[in-house]
């Protein structure tokens, strides 16, 4: 069964279309691909998947569950929103960490958070929060960051500020992790070390929905590619074939432009 | 010299009481006004239009697209309006205007009085100052929060924190460091604006320098009392800025 | 977040209510809150007297004005014809006296605002004070007199005419009527003193002010002894002296306690007693 379902949805900005029946499903521990020229809704689509925006129309489904519903009675209550985010990570183009924290606070904030809520914390306070920081050291080691855990984000690299970012999207063990091209603000030297991080989420079969410009990775980590076009989705499939043989013309032509 | 003459003991401790009263107020406006502030500045930013959905209601009812009038309407946020007018009114008009209306005008309206002993006097002057500078300050927060990226907003919702949260363990601290510069002009303004209680026969420092050109304690027709209150004010409003300078730089350790 | 909106909304309505308010008085009916005995709350539909008794204190709304309420050298007491009857008066009344001293331009405001009870000052009985306030019967005698430096004497002392001066006068004050009316040149400063220093800084020719208060503060002995003062500008005018009076608020029944007090105080000699304590024994009014 499809972990992620997503049912005919519809996004107006004002008069403009930019999302027009987008339907579409991703199995558990598959890596999607999104790609297509700028405009095209891509983004706007992880947005949201993200509860950032609501659609105007469609379902979205998690496990089953359904999460969003434009039809159906959708609660506006902040409680409800915050739990069917969760379903869901996010990592943007601009990494947008908090500059305040260090990087190992940057990841474990959340969970801190999240952990106030839980029956137990007052009485296990101390060992919630030690759990937390230890696995939050081992995200940051997972991405190659160990010796950064002390690091304020304006003291880090742009890559290495990617990796932080995608080690606390991680935090929370969500569901599907969003990439919302994840390399565009990088320098061309630094995007290896960050897409080889997400190599490597792929190859630990972590469920992923990526929004990219890079044809050669896509096609290199992603299960699937789908390329979007004026808020349509135009050709879908695996991501060799859609890659090197696509099928329909408006895919041949935007992949010229990167040969 | 002048501090040499025998009235200068006198002159000096009495200046000293004064300026105890210029502190008590430039303390108690900003304990007052800081807090104030930011809630002027929630209200002028929130974005609540009670009108919104009856209209789009009445709308899809009727089957229309909105014309002026609907979109108008919908566009009325009462909460905002109140406060940006609020804003403007307060920064519009003179401070001395305020304290001499806030302390006369209820009593002559059999509202209430504030009685006419000191400590009735500071507290009308307090209230006035309060309101004054939490409008001042509530544009500079408006500013400060504006002026944090949408992103940090996003990030924080993405990771399934509250509003409450979002502000309190991401925003915050941001747009604090944003707003210490501007916040050190308006604080340092303030500590010269303490001067205008005089209006209402508030016994700040000025007040007592004054006197001893009219006549207090037998002594009169002095004019150095004025100047050397200038000394009060420098030293302080050196201090001042010297922690504001420090908080500035504590605060440098993000970008 | 429900909360931070009606608290944000709260303080906006109060903050409206007042500016509302102070543009229904800007409206312009100063006046009428005066009258003693508004509508509305109970307390101010009982007299102004009991209002007094009620609270236990009588605000003195003063200025520092030697010979009438001042304070003596390093000491914090006030002092002063005034002053001492003003003590007696409260007590009289059974309650504690307060002196508070206020900006003279705003006297009837204090008034009207119930900041003080009583305007207790040296105050000349002029049209503008006895159409705005409630005054007592006059209890002192004054006129107005020219200030000037002592090195020039010679070309004051017979004035009795002050065009081509610029004369400070106290704003308000009946030294400004009578100044005007010669012809001068005012200078109007916040208070009698003030208007002293721009003679002894030469910013002013010269002043008008009380002559009670020019004996107390000009001549040898005193921190003006570079000042000297002559000319009754009353008498220039041909007019008669003028008076003191003590103002209460409009329709305050405040007024016949007090003439009630001074009767009893001039029957029994403490006034011309205390008057005497302070060198007015000539200005002080005794039927």
């Amino acid at each position: 069964m499809a972990i992620l379902e997503v049912h005919n949805i519809e996004k107006h900005f004002g008069p403009t279309r930019v999302l027009e029946d987008i339907s579409f499903a991703l199995e558990k521990g598959q890596a999607l691909a999104i790609i297509g020229s700028s405009g095209s809704g891509k983004t706007t689509l992880l947005r949201c998947l993200n509860f950032l925006e609501t659609p105007d129309k469609g379902r979205i489904v998690v496990g089953g569950e359904t999460l969003f519903d434009a039809e159906g009675p959708n609660s506006r209550k902040e409680q409800d929103i915050r739990r069917k985010r969760l379903h869901f990570g996010l990592v943007f183009q601009s990494f947008n960490l908090f500059p305040q924290y260090t990087a190992l606070q940057n990841v474990t904030l959340a969970s801190q958070l999240l952990a106030k809520e839980r029956p137990d914390f007052k009485q296990n306070k101390k060992q919630i929060f030690a759990q937390i920081e230890e696995e939050g050291r081992e995200l940051l080691e997972r991405m190659g960051l160990a010796n950064r855990a002390g690091h304020y984000p304006s003291q880090l690299s742009g890559g290495q500020q990617q990796r932080v970012a995608i080690a606390r999207a991680l935090a929370l063990k969500p569901d599907i992790l969003c990439f919302d091209e994840p390399t565009s603000a990088l320098d061309p030297e630094l995007t290896g070390e960050v897409l080889k991080v997400i190599r490597g989420l792929a190859d630990q079969h972590t469920t992923m929905i990526i929004v990219t410009h890079e044809m050669a990775f896509a096609r290199d980590v992603a299960d699937q590619v789908m390329f979007m076009d004026r808020g349509l989705i135009v050709e879908q499939g695996p991501a060799r074939q859609v890659i090197e043989n696509p099928r329909e013309e408006r895919t041949r032509q935007f992949l010229a432009r990167y040969h | 010299m002048f501090w040499t003459t025998p009235e200068f003991p006198v002159v000096v401790k009495a200046l000293n009481e004064g300026f105890l009263v210029t502190l008590q107020l430039f303390f108690v406006t900003i304990i007052g006004a800081v807090p104030l502030g930011l809630i002027i500045s929630f209200g002028s930013m929130s974005r609540w239009a009670p009108l919104r959905r009856p209209v789009r209601w009445a709308l899809a009812r009727k089957g229309r697209k909105p014309g002026r009038v609907a979109k108008a309407l919908s566009a009325f946020r009462p909460i905002s309006l109140i406060c940006r007018l609020v804003v403007w009114a307060i920064r519009g008009t003179p401070l001395i205007l305020q304290i001499i209306a806030l302390f006369y005008v209820p009593g002559m309206l059999d509202l209430f009085t504030w009685g006419g002993g000191e400590s009735s006097r500071f507290a009308a002057v307090a209230v006035a100052f309060i309101i004054n500078y939490a409008c001042y300050f509530s544009e500079i927060y408006r500013g400060g929060i504006q002026s944090v990226p949408v992103g940090q907003q996003e990030a924080g919702q993405v990771l399934g924190m509250t509003r409450t949260q979002i502000f309190f363990k991401v925003t915050l601290l941001q747009m604090i460091k944003r707003i210490v510069p501007p916040m050190s002009n308006e604080i340092i303004t303030l500590v010269k604006d303490t001067s205008l209680a005089r209006a209402i026969s508030l016994k700040e420092v000025i007040w007592v320098a004054e006197s001893f050109m009219k006549g207090n304690q037998g002594i009169s027709g002095l004019l150095w009392p004025l100047f050397f209150v200038a000394v009060y004010y420098l030293v302080f409003s050196g201090v001042v800025t010297l922690l504001l300078g420090r908080l500035e730089k504590k605060l440098a350790y993000f970008q | 977040m429900k909360l931070k909106k009606w608290l944000a909304l709260a303080l906006a309505l109060a903050t409206a209510a007042t500016l509302t308010a102070c543009s229904n008085t800007t409206g312009g009916d100063t006046g009428t809150p005066g009258s003693a005995a508004p509508s509305g709350s109970q307390a101010a539909a009982e007299s102004d007297t009991q209002y007094v008794k009620d609270k236990g204190t009588l605000v003195v709304g003063i200025t520092y004005f030697e010979p009438m309420d001042y304070k003596a050298e390093g000491s914090d007491e006030w002092i002063g014809f005034d002053a001492d009857m003003a003590k007696a008066f409260a007590a009289s009344l059974g309650v504690k006296v307060e002196f508070s001293e206020i900006t003279w331009d705003y006297k009837v405001e204090e008034l009207e605002s119930k900041a003080i009870d009583v305007v207790w000052n040296g105050m000349t009985l002029t049209d503008e004070v006895t159409s705005s306030m409630a005054t007592s019967n006059p209890y002192c005698t004054n006129y107005q007199v020219l200030v000037y430096p002592a090195e020039k004497a010679a070309d004051f002392e017979n004035l009795t005419s002050l065009e081509g001066l610029s004369v400070a006068v106290e704003s308000g004050s009946a030294g400004e009527d009578a100044a005007e009316a010669l012809g001068a040149s005012t200078v109007p400063v916040q208070s009698q003193a003030n208007t002293l220093m721009e003679v002894s800084a030469g910013t002013s020719d010269a002043a008008v002010i009380d002559v009670l208060m020019a004996a107390a503060m000009i001549g040898e002995g005193t921190s003006y002894a570079d000042l000297a003062y002559s000319v009754n500008l009353n008498e220039a005018q041909g007019l008669d002296a003028e008076e003191y009076g003590v103002g209460f608020r409009k329709g305050s029944d405040l007024v016949d306690a007090f003439n009630e007090f001074w009767d009893a105080a001039e029957a029994d000699g403490t006034a011309l007693e205390t008057a005497t304590t302070y060198g007015l024994e000539d200005a002080v009014i005794l039927d």
